[in-house]
């Protein structure tokens, strides 16, 4: 990886060198919050923020998202063009970073690329942001606190400058041209250092830290914890909307007016979706609240890491902060330190 | 990375060049379905019928090739998409055998159609039953109510190239005789020694000369060579358990029990969730798995 240092007062420039070409889309401030939103000037941005309400997901997969037209006289496709915006998400943290690197690995697979998520990434430049951990942060624990590939570039916070990492030759152009950017000093590097420690420090130390958590979630498949979770939770589904690795989605037909013509969509859709695993002539293979709770936290904290060797959950603790009933994978650590603790009785 | 164009454009459904291949065209945009004509409707049962589709489009359809036990994501624009099973063998070339029970909106708009209607296919998906691994092996093939319509493509594809495999048994159980499809077939092949045949029914009537009892009767009085047979089945999900038990108490290998489990595979790619099971997706790591996978899947059984 290639490292620069920039100054602080010259992130702006960046940005509108950035806003010549790109749609730019950063966290900005709405009341006590924070959310991802296209803005027109550096101004808007808030790039020192705790957290996003959700994740910048969906700029690469819209909610609501049409796969093609059709004819339903003629039942078959009609022509359609998806026009993607060339757009920058600037200011993301590690964990969505990594989030995304997940989403890669679903949607570019090998077997069956999709080309509509492809062709959203492939228009989208990401500049990364390093952060200091707020209350509900686990990142750490789920080993995304660093971004490692997925960006390009990435500004890490020393004092009043920037050492950025550079990771595509489109954002080294860019950032070459609109800054002063200069070889990283050993000063510098102290600095990332001691940084780093200050935020490795800074992390929440009432989330435990739990060893061999994909063990442990086949080995209490079955415990009455999960009737307990899935006796609380509302199916609102909040924790995958604001999740930056919900990635599930329904496949639907809207007609027009007239129903001669219409699209298919796909809509995002979630697992704690009372109906979401239902099968043609009405078996419900999860029809009770606790399978939908145990297989959503199954998944992200076990079953993508069996086929794709790293954990669905990047520890952002969304989903902790929208849930209404306190159910998240913190508190999935928590009952495992609990077990822990009973066992050493 | 992008760096000089100001859109990027998806062009998924724009009449393809001569430069691409058939294979080529359905990569493209697995989520594009094909044209493709209904040729033949047989009414099997009061509930289910059988369907042939040809594909329109000579490229694609020249692509198509599945293997037993593989599904197709069925189109009507308007109403929507579902996941059935391939019936048909794929020794059968240029047409494509859905059996489809009326069980919902979508099935129920699908049997209304009539012959020389246009639907849509996309697929063929999944990972279908071992048709390789079993040349040269004996198969005990069990399949229960709906569960023989995936099987009969294994079925059939034996059948096809019957020469290539050993003992070949099939038991398939119905809930009463109105329910027993492709009695047919199955009358036919009764006279011949090419296999060895048991149709159950749970509850028998007057017009009944099969068995009477569920599909793990003809169990009791089963002749299998364990160490050179293939297990392969479908059916109602309760029926597995049952059934395994009987194929693990003659000793058939847990990899050689293989079974095919059903979900709605909404997207049929890997992606939507919808056929999630444990760690694993139906549509692309199944439908067909064997036993020893399937225990290693949480929530399978």
């Amino acid at each position: 990886m290639l490292y620069r240092v920039i100054d602080r007062a010259d992130v702006p420039s960046l940005v509108a060198a950035l806003m010549e070409r790109y749609e730019v889309v950063a966290p900005v401030r709405r009341g006590e919050k924070y959310v991802f939103a296209a803005v027109s000037d550096f101004d808007e941005i808030e790039l020192d923020y705790p957290s996003t309400v959700a994740s910048p997901k969906k700029y690469l997969m819209p909610a609501i998202q049409t796969l093609f037209e059709f004819d339903t006289a003629a039942n078959d496709v009609t022509d359609y063009v998806d026009e993607v915006r060339l757009r920058v998400l600037f200011g993301v943290h590690a964990c969505d970073i990594n989030g995304i690197m997940n989403l890669n690995s679903v949607f570019n697979d090998a077997r069956y690329p999709d080309p509509y998520y492809a062709a959203h990434r492939a228009a989208t430049l990401i500049v990364g942001v390093s952060c200091m951990p707020s209350e509900h942060c686990f990142c750490n624990l789920m080993d995304s606190e660093e971004a490692r590939p997925g960006y390009d570039l990435f500004l890490n916070a020393i004092g009043d400058k920037f050492l950025v990492s550079i990771g595509s030759v489109t954002a080294a152009n860019i950032l070459e041209a609109a800054c002063d950017v200069r070889e990283a000093t050993d000063a510098d590097r102290i600095a990332f250092r001691a940084a780093t420690r200050a935020r490795q420090e800074a992390f929440n130390p009432a989330i435990p830290d739990i060893q061999e958590i994909p063990m442990l979630m086949d080995a209490f498949h079955e415990d009455g914890f999960w009737d307990e979770l899935g006796g609380r939770c509302l199916s609102c589904n909040a924790c995958a909307n604001v999740c930056p690795t919900c990635y599930c989605f329904d496949i639907r037909d809207t007609l027009d007016p007239g129903a001669k013509t219409g699209r298919r969509e796909r809509v995002w859709d979630a697992c704690t979706s009372p109906q979401f695993a239902m099968v043609a002539g009405g078996h419900n293979f999860r029809s009770a609240p606790a399978q939908r709770v145990r297989h959503r936290m199954y998944h992200k904290l076990n079953g993508f890491l069996a086929t794709h060797d790293r954990s669905l959950c990047v520890g952002c603790g969304r989903c902790a902060v929208a849930c209404k009933v306190d159910i998240s994978p913190i508190e999935v650590l928590r009952f495992f330190e609990r077990k822990g603790a009973e066992d050493a009785e | 990375m992008p760096n000089s164009a100001t859109t990027v454009a998806v062009h998924p459904y724009h009449d393809a060049g001569p430069e691409l291949t058939g294979a080529e065209l359905m990569r493209a945009n697995p989520y594009r379905p094909w044209p493709a004509r209904i040729t033949s409707i047989t009414e099997l049962t009061a509930t289910e019928k059988l369907f042939e589709f040809r594909l329109v489009d000579d490229k694609v359809r020249e692509a198509f090739c599945h293997a037993p036990g593989q599904f197709v994501e069925l189109s009507i624009f308007g109403v929507g998409e579902a996941p059935i099973s391939i019936s048909s063998s794929p020794t059968k070339r240029g047409f494509i055998e859905l059996c489809v029970r009326r069980a919902g909106r979508f099935t129920e708009r699908l049997h209304q159609m009539q012959c020389g209607e246009i639907v849509g296919i996309r697929g063929p998906f999944g990972r279908g039953f071992p048709i390789d691994d079993m040349r040269g092996h004996d198969v005990l093939l069990v399949a229960g109510g709906l569960g023989i319509a995936p099987l009969r493509s294994l079925i059939n594809n034996i059948h096809d190239e019957r020469s290539e495999f050993g003992k070949v048994t099939i038991i398939y159980g119905s809930r009463n005789p109105a329910e027993v499809m492709f009695r047919h077939q199955f009358e036919m092949w009764r006279h011949r020694r090419d296999f060895d045949l048991y149709l159950t029914v749970d509850h028998a009537d007057e017009t009944w000369d099969g068995e009477e009892g569920l599909v793990t009767k003809p169990f009791e009085h089963l002749e299998i060579n364990a160490e050179n047979t293939f297990g392969a089945l479908c059916g109602p999900p309760v029926m597995y358990r049952f059934v395994v038990a009987e194929m693990r108490k003659k000793n058939i290998s847990y990899d050689r029990i293989y079974m095919s489990f059903e979900r709605h595979m909404k997207c049929g790619v890997g992606k939507c969730g919808h056929c999630q099971i444990g760690h694993q997706y139906c549509c692309i790591d199944g439908p067909v798995f064997n036993y020893w996978e399937a225990k290693n899947i949480q929530g399978s059984m």
